[in-house]
């Protein structure tokens, strides 16, 4: 049917429902047409199996329901409902001149919907419409909550979005006529912050400055279809939202700088176990890492900070706003994670993160640590939510835009995710190391917050660096072996690893992970 | 005229009401008179020849299957039994329904004379069936014929 034949079809609804029915009585299915005419259903009828399943693999969308007889010669009945039920998700209706319950019940189970018995009445069959609007409520169910987490806009370059797309399509093409009718009603597809979409966001803002940054200006320079003035600016919104945590928060880590220091003579430990990426001992170092981590954003973000920080911290500076950062050195990227299995635990020593040449935060070890674990972690939490893959439904932060921001991960583990999103999304405890302390430490985020860590790195660093999917990590592999690895002494480099580390989250045993204590 | 109809639709009512009453026809026959209409006038009569047809091809095919020498394949025969069961029951030929559930009940005892008696009385039964069917639908011509109109007789 065309689509036109569909709405008009649908407009009636009931009457010309298209059902097909199969019997190979031939008295039976006489009769069973003339009783489905009189309730002004539109009917194919056909006395075999085979040419019934034929004729619905022909085209999925001829038929709203599929009236069989249970016993057939060339197939049997319940085979035939299974099969439609799985292949064309269709509703089945049985049929048969068994009142047997246990008939009934092996219908049931086989998947049909309902089950008449011969001699059916013309009153049961005026009913049977309702499995059809029930099978495509739930239908459209599914496909709102698939649209609503899935759809994207800008770019849909994603596995996770293709497929869900792919769902998509197919609900709709199912839905089609009802969704027209509702269409008015439904709130328009949200926008999916892809990390490429947000890459490009960040590349904007950086280029006009994050002071200057306007929806309009942005929008322009992101070149994207289908994106409008609205969805730019709430995006920028949370983004700034985001900035502004992290600096507060990072604001309070100062007392984390002496332990830092310390740390810093960890350097070449090694033993990093991906524990907080967040560079501790400076509280700059944790807004930057949280900044990192929250911002999803590839490179961008790193730019986007830059704009209005110092930039470029080679030295591993973090690109916090106004925030002095401390010599990367001292940092230690919490990135290990993905070679947390090279690395020794860390509680040897002082139990301090390792200490890398470059840009490795430094997970602090010491008592002082917890603090900024917790702000670390959260961080990473944000980020990793952020980061994470347009995951529909567990990258969602609590808060509601929070599905956007989670495209941007890369994909972290869909625990860490729900972890995250969590913790996360005690947003007011961000800045606070004790309220941190609340969160249940979950080993496992960690190594991821370590795989997102965001190292610092100027959005420019971040652009050149970056490569496409990976957001702010890269495709590095030089990380991936041991949290010393690089030898760049770059931040790309870092942030490189951190991305290779993030996707070789899957290789991060829990088990690897220890606890600096 | 007049009186010849209302004699003739007289008749065709007592005629009807008997064959409720005798069991040869349930509620169901009087559910399929109710579809036919003017859309379709023979609706009943066409159903009712597809069903005699059946019969034909059904019994044919469990007399085959009693008929084997050696072992009978009871299932075999429970299956046109089931089939005969359901077309039976959707025209509303009663007395042909009964004996399919007796006829089945002795496939799943196995009971060969059973079997057989049910397979012998079954085949009088529908052959009965038409035969009043044929009368009936005779009547209800003749009414037309003579400018009348079928009463509904809903026994």
């Amino acid at each position: 049917m065309t689509m036109e034949q569909d709405i008009e079809a649908m407009d009636q609804f009931p009457l010309g429902m298209r059902v097909l029915a199969v019997d190979d009585d031939q008295t039976c299915l006489r009769i069973l047409e003339t009783l489905l005419h009189r309730c002004q259903y539109h009917v194919t009828t056909t006395d075999k199996a085979q040419t019934a399943l034929e004729l619905l693999r022909e085209n999925k969308n001829k038929f709203d329901l599929v009236i069989s007889d249970v016993d057939m010669p060339d197939m049997d009945g319940f085979k035939l409902v299974e099969l439609v039920g799985l292949e064309m998700d269709l509703p089945v209706i049985m049929l048969s001149a068994h009142s047997d319950p246990k008939n009934v019940m092996k219908g049931v189970k086989h998947g049909a919907c309902d089950y008449l018995v011969k001699p059916v009445r013309i009153e049961e069959l005026k009913n049977i419409w309702q499995h059809v609007v029930r099978k495509s409520k739930f239908k459209k169910m599914i496909k709102s909550i698939v649209t609503t987490n899935c759809v994207s806009e800008g770019n849909s370059d994603q596995n996770g979005v293709r497929a869900n797309r792919k769902r998509k399509d197919q609900l709709e093409e199912e839905d089609e006529e009802q969704e027209e009718q509702e269409r008015g009603n439904e709130k328009k597809p949200r926008v999916i912050w892809t990390r490429e979409l947000h890459n490009k966001f960040l590349a904007a803002v950086d280029h006009v400055g994050v002071k200057n940054a306007v929806p309009k200006k942005i929008l322009e320079l992101m070149n994207v279809d289908n994106l409008t003035r609205e969805n730019v600016g709430s995006h920028l919104q949370k983004f700034r939202l985001a900035l502004k945590k992290i600096n507060n928060e990072a604001n309070q880590q100062a007392n984390l700088d002496s332990q830092f220091t310390q740390m810093s003579s960890l350097k070449g430990l090694g033993s990093f176990h991906h524990y907080r990426p967040i560079p501790l001992g400076s509280s700059q170092f944790h807004g930057g890492a949280a900044t990192m981590r929250h911002y999803p954003s590839n490179r961008t973000l790193a730019g986007m900070f830059s704009s209005s920080l110092p930039r470029n911290h080679n030295d591993g500076g973090y690109m916090l706003q106004g925030m002095p950062l401390p010599p990367l050195e001292t940092l230690h990227i919490a990135n290990n994670n993905n070679n947390n299995k090279a690395f020794p635990s860390f509680t040897s020593q002082q139990s301090s993160p390792l200490v890398s040449p470059n840009n490795h935060f430094v997970p602090e070890g010491h008592q002082g640590f917890s603090p900024h674990l917790e702000i670390n972690k959260r961080l990473e939490d944000w980020s990793n939510a952020v980061l994470s893959n347009n995951i529909p439904q567990s990258n969602l932060h609590s808060k509601p835009d929070a599905l956007e921001w989670n495209l941007f991960g890369n994909s972290t583990s869909p625990n860490l995710d729900t972890t995250n999103q969590t913790s996360f999304c005690r947003d007011t405890d961000f800045g606070s190391p004790n309220a941190a302390q609340a969160d249940s430490f979950d080993p496992l985020q960690m190594k991821q917050q370590h795989e997102n860590i965001l190292s610092p790195m100027t959005v420019a660093q971040l652009l050149r660096s970056s490569s496409g999917n990976e957001g702010l990590f890269m495709g590095q592999q030089k990380l991936e072996n041991g949290f010393m690895a690089s030898d760049t002494g770059s931040l790309d480099d870092i942030v490189n690893s951190m991305m290779t580390q993030e996707q070789s989250q899957a290789e991060f045993s829990e088990g690897d992970w220890v606890w600096v204590a | 005229m007049d009186a010849l109809v209302a004699q003739l639709q007289m008749q065709y009512r007592n005629y009807t009401a008997s064959l409720y009453q005798q069991g040869f026809l349930d509620d169901q026959f009087t559910e399929l008179k109710k579809l036919q209409d003017d859309a379709s006038p023979d609706f009943v009569a066409e159903v009712l020849s597809l069903f005699f047809e059946d019969c034909v091809k059904l019994i044919g095919n469990m007399a085959r299957a009693l008929d084997q020498t050696g072992t009978v394949d009871f299932s075999q025969v429970g299956a046109s039994v089931h089939q005969l069961k359901g077309s039976s029951s959707s025209v509303g030929a009663k007395r042909v329904k009964g004996l399919c559930v007796t006829f089945k009940e002795y496939c799943e005892a196995n009971n060969y004379e059973g079997c057989v008696r049910c397979l012998q009385q079954i085949d009088i039964e529908y052959k009965a069936l038409k035969t009043k069917l044929q009368d009936m639908f005779n009547l209800e011509k003749q009414i037309v014929q003579a400018g009348g109109k079928v009463p509904q007789v809903d026994n």
